[in-house]
């Protein structure tokens, strides 16, 4: 009876499966295979020319500065956004009055888009008449140029991006924190374990599998920043605030430089897969322990 | 009654499906030239029923990587918007484009310039139908001018007397928005043209000449002095060009090197006060060149329906079209047979009567890659002049792996 049924599950999976065949199997080969040409986009032909297009990426100080600015988001995400979550997190689990509504305001940026956030923070951080400037000047500070200060930049698009992502991690800490036995907490308060130690000793232990999921999600979403890079200043001025994706997109679609933009396309994917690889063998390892 | 009905029925739907559909991708985004060219395109939909036509507009920046997609695609648009010159010639050196030789009966000259050829062509090939032009100056706002008692500067020692005296007044003497890059490129063509030459500049633009040379050099001395007396809008790489341009409306602003397209932006109000002047002398002994762009329309060789769309461009070629655009706008018409439309467009075509040659712009003389490269050099030069040796050595490299 099993076994002649051994196709059913096939037969369910057969319709998702051509899809992500179709969307990102055969896509993610094609750009492999393209990162190897000197393809332009637009030509019905072009040469493979081996490894020239990485040999170049690694020489090429916009590249460069792309990465680095990738582990600038990957360190902002993970190490700052993470913990202000838990923190929001902690604080907003006390039952409190309005505590609701805190909460609700503090989901609200979730259910915004990045372009949207983008725009809200341009009129933020506009530089002659922008909120932030503006009560800057209030006390005889400023102007800091948010957008244009080619060392400033990408702070304050990770920033921008911040509102969004602490909301994000606070969301996944709220639900863990629902998970620590209340049983715990108070027989550590019996045993005389003052707030903090019930804290550090008691409820961040068990909220480790909502941190672990916390941080990777952060890092990959760090590593796959674009959208309010490219709405906030397409990677400007002169690439001071470019991330690998953005880079990607203006040599691929702007330049004309489909072959280069492939390629770095490859770099960030084999990048981005490590973590991914990391977080899919943890998730496969709470499920099997479960 | 019902029989009526179904007549009418049969009727509308045999007409739909007999009109033939014209589909239209502009990036006429900004509401002037949007309005103008939706009423042209009503006109052709009164004089040409049987077609369907569909525009679709685009943000001006987005259509610019957007064409790439839509030439390469089977599905390609039958008519869409660009520019002459090198932009052009990249797509049809690839045979991206329709030639649309057979749409000028009566030869190319006959109703355009015959120095506007050249830009639309390829190897001996028409592909693109010029529409309008429009000459750059400096920009300035008469009521500021008139209120600090400055007179229109001809030379660049006066230039630079009026940058102070608007300085010294607490004015931006020149305003400039440089998020998309290429008004800076603006400054570097007209630089360029005046300390070096046209010839010059052609031969930089096609990547004979490289960017180390010693007069490249000189050009962004001339630059420097602008950039390290902070004459310049501060923070400009936070701005697109209309938020620049605002400050030059309200009069917080001096003066704007821009093209003619700058009117379609300001306020109604503001208008009549926003004149502009040629760009200041630098060498006497060297000729005035100017930029004129030309915009115009293309045909995808994917198109759907090309002779529609060699119908449509007729109908664009024609003078009334022509007329019709450059007189709501203030442009020149590419038409030779139609007049400057009003007294600032005069002053604009006399000027450019008045020199010595002309050139595109930067971005559409020069290959696409390198445009790219040099103008974020222009806008980091801008930033930070000191900058100027590496920012130039590394052009060089770009010059040279682009153009081998």
């Amino acid at each position: 009876m099993k076994s002649k049924r051994w196709w059913v599950p096939y037969a369910f999976l057969a319709l998702p499966l051509t899809m992500y065949a179709i969307w990102v199997i055969i896509p993610l080969v094609q750009t492999l295979i393209l990162s190897f040409t000197n393809w332009d986009g637009v030509s019905p032909t072009y040469e493979m020319i081996g490894f020239a297009n990485f040999r170049r990426l690694f020489g090429d100080p916009n590249f460069q500065k792309s990465l680095l600015n990738n582990v600038r988001w990957l360190v902002g995400f993970a190490g700052v956004t993470v913990p202000l979550g838990l923190l929001l997190a902690v604080f907003l689990d006390q039952k409190f009055r309005g505590s609701k509504i805190y909460k609700t305001f503090m989901y609200l940026p979730m259910t915004l888009s990045f372009v949207v956030i983008g725009q809200i923070w341009m009129w933020i951080l506009e530089p002659r008449t922008g909120a932030l400037n503006s009560l800057l000047a209030l006390f005889g500070l400023g102007p800091v140029g948010w957008l244009s200060d080619p060392s400033v930049v990408t702070y304050s698009l990770i920033l921008a991006a911040s509102w969004k992502q602490i909301s994000y991690a606070m969301v996944l800490f709220l639900a863990g924190l629902k998970l620590v036995p209340n049983e715990l907490v108070e027989a550590a308060y019996v045993d005389g374990a003052n707030a903090w130690r019930r804290f550090f000793s008691v409820v961040l232990p068990m909220l480790r599998p909502a941190m672990v999921i916390a941080v990777t999600i952060s890092i990959i979403d760090s590593l796959r920043a674009f959208d309010i890079v490219y709405v906030l200043t397409r990677g400007g001025p002169f690439y001071s605030s470019s991330v690998m994706a953005n880079y990607m997109y203006v040599q691929a679609f702007h330049n004309y430089r489909m072959g280069y933009g492939s390629s770095i396309a490859t770099v960030q994917f084999l990048i981005t897969l490590g973590f991914i690889i990391f977080y899919i063998r943890h998730v496969l390892k709470k499920e099997a322990e479960l | 009654m019902k029989r009526a009905l179904l007549v009418i029925l049969v009727v509308v739907i045999a007409l739909t499906i007999s009109a033939q559909r014209l589909v239209i991708n502009s990036y006429m985004s900004d509401p002037a030239p949007r309005r103008v060219f939706a009423e042209l395109v009503d006109q052709f939909r009164d004089l040409y029923p049987e077609y369907d036509v569909v525009v679709n507009t685009f943000p001006h920046e987005d259509f610019k990587t957007l064409l790439r997609t839509w030439l390469g695609s089977s599905d390609a648009p039958d008519v869409v918007t660009w520019f002459a010159g090198e932009r052009m010639r990249f797509f049809a050196s690839r045979g991206l484009l329709e030639p649309i030789d057979d749409i000028f009966p009566q030869g190319f000259e006959a109703d355009f310039p015959a120095a506007f050829k050249s830009a639309s062509s390829h190897d001996g090939k028409i592909y693109f139908l010029p529409q309008s032009w429009y000459w750059w100056g400096v920009y300035y706002n008469t009521e500021v001018f008139d209120e600090l008692g400055l007179s229109v500067p001809v030379t660049w020692k006066q230039f630079l007397d009026v940058c102070q005296t608007l300085k010294d007044a607490g004015k931006i003497p020149i305003t400039i928005g440089t998020r998309f890059l290429w008004t800076a490129a603006g400054w570097f063509d007209y630089l360029n043209m005046r300390v070096n030459g046209l010839d010059y500049h052609l031969k930089l633009t096609e990547g004979v000449i490289p960017y180390t040379d010693e007069g490249v050099k000189r050009v962004f001395d001339y630059w420097g002095q602008l950039a390290e007396k902070g004459y310049f809008l501060d923070n400009h790489t936070s701005y697109n060009w209309q938020d620049a341009a605002n400050f030059l409306f309200t009069g917080e602003a001096g003066m704007y090197l821009m093209g003619q397209f700058i009117k379609d932006v300001a306020p109604e109000a503001v208008k009549d006060n926003i004149d502009f002047f040629r760009f200041p002398i630098i060498d006497g002994n060297i000729g005035v060149y100017e930029d004129t762009p030309i915009d115009g329309f293309m045909i995808p060789a994917g198109a759907r329906n090309k002779d529609g769309a060699k119908v449509f461009l007729q109908f664009i070629a024609s003078r009334e079209a022509q007329e019709y655009f450059a007189t709501e706008l203030g442009r020149l018409a590419a038409n030779k047979h139609v007049p400057a439309p009003d007294a600032h467009a005069k002053k604009g075509l006399e000027m450019i009567l008045g020199s010595d040659g002309v050139m595109q712009f930067y971005d559409r003389d020069t290959d696409p890659e390198m445009a790219e490269a040099g103008m974020n050099a222009f806008v980091e030069f801008m930033v930070f002049p000191n900058r100027v040796e590496t920012l130039l050595s590394n052009l060089e490299k770009e010059r040279q792996r682009i153009f081998e």
